[in-house]
C-alpha cells in the first residue's frame, strides 16, 4: 500500500470518529468500565497470589529432633530433610539458639535454664506445594531422629481452596467482559457504518476493494479501543493507589504497589482494547458488506 | 463494448425484470436507454455494474464476462466505468475537490496525480472556481457536474448516467447533456438512462426503449425516419 493511501485511510477513520463523536464517547465509556472491572479482577488476583506467597512463608512445619540427637546427626538430618520431595527450605535451630530467641521475648523468666535446657533442636521446614502437604508431612516423620512434627493443616487447605476459587472466578469474569466489550465495539461501528453507508456505496461504485472499505473502520476500532485502554489504565492506577495508601489490612501483609504490575496492566489494557476494537469493527463491517453484496 | 445475449433476470421475489435482452453497444457510442419506471432500466444498469447477476444469458462489459466474474474482480470492472447518479451521491462533508479526488484515492492514485488531474477535470465541467466549496453550497446542476467530474476522473472507457437530469432544472439539464456529448466526442462510450423523451429527441442519438423487460425499439436497427 502506498503511504499516501494509508494516510488517507487513517484520516478517513479519524473523520468518521469525529462525525460520530457522541457514540464514540459512549462506547469508550462503556469499554472503560469493562476494562476497569477486568483490571480490578486482575489486581485482586495478583494480591491473592501475593498473600498466598506470604502465607507460604508463614505456614511452615516444625520438626523437633529427639533428645539424643547430637550436633553431627542434626546436620545430617538437615540434609536428609532437604532432599525430600516438595521441601523448599530447611532451617536448623539448635535448642541453645531457640532458648536465646525465647529469652529475647520473655526475658528474665527464662534465666538459668541454660544448664538444663528443656527445649529440643528444631527444623523449620517450608514446602513448595501446599497441595501435597499431607504426603510431605508423613515423609518428614520417617526421617530418623524426628520426634514430633507441628503443623496447621486446616490453614494450608483453606489457602489452596481460596486460590483455586479466585483463579476460576477471575478467568470467567475477564472472559465475560471481553465478550461484552466486543459487542459494544461492534455496535458502535455498526452505527458508524450505517451513517456512512452512502460513502460506502460511492466507494464501491468507483471500484474500491472490500479491504479498502474496511480499513477506516478498523482504524476507528483501534482508536476507540486504545483510547479506552489508556483512560481505564489511568483511572485504575489512581483508584488503586488511593485504596492502597489509605487502608491497611494487617501490618505484616500489605497490598502490592501498582508499580509492581504497571507494565502488565498497560500492555494488557492496550492490547486488549485494540484487539476488541479491531475484532468488533471487522465483525460489523463484514456483516454489513455481506448483507449488501452484489 | 457492452453486449447482452438473451439475458433474463428474475428476482427472488418472482419479479421477471428482464425477459430476453439482446443488445450490442460498440465502443465510442452514445446511447439513450428509455422506458417507464419499472420497465427494467434499473435492472439493466445493475447487470452492467454487476450489482446483480443475470439469471440466464451472458453479459459482457469491456471484455469482462460477467457470469464468470469472481467477486474479488468486481472492483476492477467498476474501475473501467464511471457512474453518474440521479441523486449525485456526493459526500457533503468533503469539498468539491475531495469528492472528485476520492475516486482517485480509492484506486490508489498518488498525491501528484491527484493534484494534476482533479483541477483539470473540474475545468472540463466548468467548476474550477468551486473546488473549495462543499456540495450543499452548490446548485443541483453544479452538484451533478461534480458527480460527472468524479465519474470522469479515472478516465474510464464507459460512462453510465442513471437519470442524470432527474433532479435538475430543465435548462440546466441541457448543460449536463452537452457535457456528456463532449465527453463522448473524446471517445468515451456514454450510456444515459432517462425517461425524459424531450431531451432524448433533441439529441438525435441511438435510443433503446425497454418495456416490460424487453427491447421494444432500437433506433440503430430501425433506420431513422426523416
Amino acid at each position: 500500500m502506498r503511504f499516501n493511501t494509508f494516510r488517507f485511510l487513517v484520516k478517513e477513520g479519524v473523520r468518521s470518529l469525529r462525525q460520530n463523536l457522541f457514540m464514540s464517547a459512549a462506547s469508550i465509556l462503556v469499554l472503560v468500565s469493562c476494562l476497569l472491572i477486568t483490571g480490578c479482577a486482575y489486581l485482586v488476583y495478583e494480591n491473592v497470589e501475593h498473600a498466598f506467597d506470604w502465607a507460604y512463608q508463614q505456614n511452615v512445619v516444625v520438626a523437633y529432633a529427639k533428645d539424643d540427637v547430637t550436633g553431627e546427626r542434626a546436620t545430617a538430618m538437615k540434609t536428609e530433610l532437604e532432599a525430600l520431595d516438595n521441601v523448599a527450605q530447611v532451617e536448623y535451630i539448635s535448642k541453645e539458639a531457640l532458648l536465646e530467641r525465647y529469652k529475647d521475648e520473655f526475658g528474665e523468666l527464662l534465666e538459668d535454664l541454660e544448664a538444663d535446657n528443656p527445649l529440643q533442636d528444631a527444623f523449620v521446614i517450608s514446602f513448595e506445594d501446599l497441595g501435597l502437604f499431607d504426603k510431605t508431612v508423613s515423609s518428614v516423620k520417617t526421617v530418623e531422629g524426628v520426634d514430633k512434627v507441628d503443623y496447621d493443616q486446616a490453614l494450608s487447605q483453606t489457602l489452596v481452596k481460596v486460590r483455586r476459587v479466585v483463579l476460576t472466578v477471575g478467568v470467567w469474569v475477564i472472559a465475560l467482559l471481553l465478550i461484552v466489550s466486543l459487542f459494544i465495539i461492534a455496535n458502535t461501528i455498526k452505527l458508524t457504518v450505517y451513517s456512512r453507508r452512502r460513502e460506502i456505496s460511492i466507494m464501491r461504485s468507483v471500484g474500491a476493494t472490500p479491504w479498502f472499505v474496511r480499513f477506516p473502520f478498523m482504524v476507528e476500532g483501534i482508536i476507540l479501543g486504545s483510547a479506552a485502554g489508556v483512560v481505564s489504565y489511568g483511572l485504575l492506577f489512581g483508584i488503586y493507589e488511593v485504596i492502597r495508601q489509605n487502608f491497611t489490612f494487617s501490618s505484616s501483609l500489605e497490598l502490592i504497589p501498582f508499580v509492581a504490575v504497571w507494565w502488565q496492566l498497560l500492555l494488557g489494557f492496550l492490547v486488549g482494547g485494540m484487539i476488541t476494537g479491531v475484532l468488533g469493527s471487522t465483525v460489523s463491517i463484514g456483516r454489513y458488506l455481506k448483507e449488501n453484496t452484489d | 463494448m457492452i453486449e447482452f445475449r438473451d439475458v433474463h433476470k428474475t428476482y427472488e421475489t418472482g419479479n421477471e425484470a428482464l425477459k430476453g435482452i439482446d443488445i450490442t453497444i460498440e465502443d465510442g457510442e452514445f446511447v439513450f436507454i428509455v422506458g417507464a419506471s419499472g420497465a427494467g432500466k434499473s435492472t439493466f444498469l445493475k447487470l452492467i455494474m454487476r450489482e446483480e447477476v443475470a439469471t440466464s444469458g451472458e453479459v459482457v462489459v469491456s471484455n469482462f464476462k460477467l457470469s464468470k466474474l469472481k467477486k474479488r474482480q468486481i472492483p476492477y470492472l467498476r474501475r473501467a466505468m464511471g457512474i453518474v447518479f440521479q441523486d449525485f451521491r456526493l459526500i457533503d462533508t468533503m469539498t468539491v475537490f475531495d469528492n472528485v479526488a476520492f475516486a482517485m484515492r480509492v484506486v490508489g492514485a498518488s498525491h501528484r496525480e491527484i493534484r494534476r488531474r482533479v483541477p483539470y477535470v473540474l475545468g472540463l465541467v466548468g467548476l474550477q472556481d468551486k473546488s473549495k466549496n462543499f456540495p450543499p453550497e452548490l446548485s443541483g446542476g453544479e452538484q451533478q457536474r461534480v458527480g460527472l467530474a468524479r465519474a470522469l476522473v479515472n478516465n474510464p472507457s464507459l460512462i453510465i448516467a442513471d437519470e442524470p437530469t432527474g433532479n435538475i432544472d430543465p435548462e440546466l439539464s441541457y448543460e449536463i447533456m452537452e457535457l456528456l456529448t463532449e465527453i463522448n466526442r473524446r471517445g468515451t462510450t456514454v450510456l444515459v438512462v432517462t425517461h425524459d423523451h424531450e431531451l432524448v429527441k433533441s439529441f438525435g442519438r441511438r435510443v433503446i426503449q425497454i418495456q416490460q423487460g424487453q427491447v421494444v425499439s432500437d433506433s440503430k436497427e430501425v433506420p431513422h425516419e426523416v
